[in-house]
């Protein structure tokens, strides 16, 4: 047999092979186990609460919120922007364009951390990009957001920052307890203390 | 893994560099398979001389065949890997006019470098042809733009079109392929030439 039969013979064989094979076997996720790890402990996903709250108010245009709980819970309650995709079909296409995208940053949350953080690592492992946990879940957000807790007189002064801002917050998203219950003569909300970030101008002109 | 510059895994600085290794390696490749004769790339025209259909025909399948099976081991995300987008209209009539240049100026674009460099004469006066034609249609682009984006259908792949999943496609190009080689070489006994 020439080289030529035996090449020609070659390409047959492996052309039956790859016809043969099932396609895209390519393993979606792209981050090994060590480099999730190491994302995992440096917690860089996280958000706090605060922040988001800064954010939602002054209406930033890059946050999009996402609730990673059942239709069900997001009917009863859901943060102001949040759209609902819940963890069980988080896979489907129709969501894609909402969780693997390079403009707007994703904020999961769920009641706790642990759904939002399951929805987080498997949108992570898929090599996605700009998803984020709300630090605490909704629970933490009630506590300290809609319902902040005056700190004891001997905190420091970041502490009473904090609560000021909160306080501020939760009337601004129509909790209010707290406001009522430290000026309880006080019936018209504050504004919320919030300083709003100036987006870059885009440039102008041409060269 | 791959595609190594996509998935950020090198950087893009390194991809004029990495076009340069391939570029001298497919230059000299060329020369080796006697591509610099315009006699030889004319062959293929007249039926004397069918190496051309061969290389480029074996060059595909083995690209083809490279990266289905690393896509099969998980080496690569064919996914990430550009496609060339597809404007039927100025593909076609970009094909008649290369075909024509080819057969009239006895080279394409990438031999006629290589011939130029082992100093043919006629090569250096084709390189001359081409860079003329791009001046000409870069200052007639304004007349045919509208013809040259008409029929665009983004980076399209023909096993997507036909619905078969790619390595069916890829058997299907392996004996269209062969059998292509079996009819040149049956081309190359009826119309042979002595000296070319």
């Amino acid at each position: 047999m020439t080289v030529k039969n035996i090449v020609f013979i070659g390409m047959l064989f492996l052309g039956v092979v790859i016809a043969m094979v099932p396609e895209n076997t390519t393993k979606p996720y792209k981050l090994t186990a060590e480099a999730m790890l190491v994302e995992v402990q440096g917690a860089a996903e996280m958000v706090s609460a605060d922040d988001v709250a800064h954010w939602v108010i002054s209406k930033d245009p890059s946050l999009q919120l996402i609730d990673v709980r059942t239709p069900d819970e997001f009917d009863k309650y859901h943060l102001e922007g949040a759209i609902n995709i819940p963890l069980s079909v988080i896979l489907r296409d129709e969501y894609r364009d909402y969780l693997d995208q390079g403009v707007k940053m994703n904020v999961l949350y769920s009641n706790g951390t642990l759904i939002s953080h399951q929805a987080w690592m498997i949108l992570r492992q898929l090599g996605f990009k700009n998803n984020y946990v709300l630090q605490g879940g909704l629970n933490y957000w009630f506590d300290t957001i809609m319902n902040p807790q005056e700190p004891s007189t001997l905190a420091a002064n970041e502490e009473f920052a904090k609560y000021d801002f909160r306080k501020a917050a939760s009337s601004a998203l129509g909790g209010g307890g707290a406001v009522a219950l430290t000026a309880p003569t006080q019936t018209q909300a504050e504004k919320p203390k919030v300083v709003r970030t100036k987006k870059k101008k885009a440039p102008q002109g041409g060269c | 893994m791959g595609p190594l510059i996509p998935q950020e895994i090198i950087g893009a600085d390194w991809n004029l560099f990495i076009a340069f290794i391939i570029g001298i390696g497919f230059g000299f490749v060329l020369e080796q398979a006697g591509f610099s004769s315009s006699r030889k790339l004319a062959g293929m025209f007249y039926g004397y001389d069918t190496v051309v259909l061969k290389v480029f025909f074996t060059a595909a399948i083995t690209a083809m065949l490279g990266l289905l099976f690393f896509s099969l081991f998980g080496w690569i995300d064919l996914n990430l890997v550009y496609v060339n987008p597809t404007f039927l209209g100025s593909a076609i009539v970009g094909g008649i006019i290369m075909g024509a240049g080819f057969i009239i100026g006895g080279f394409c674009p990438g031999t006629s470098v290589c011939a130029a460099a082992i100093g043919k004469i006629d090569a250096m006066v084709f390189i001359g042809g081409i860079f003329l034609g791009i001046f000409v249609f870069a200052e007639a682009f304004p007349l045919i733009k509208d013809f040259y984006m008409s029929g665009s259908f983004g980076g399209l792949k023909v096993p997507e079109v036909f619905g078969i999943s790619s390595g069916v496609f890829a058997f299907l190009v392996i004996i269209a392929a062969l059998i292509m080689f079996k009819l040149g070489e049956l081309a190359e006994k009826k119309w042979p030439r002595e000296e070319y």
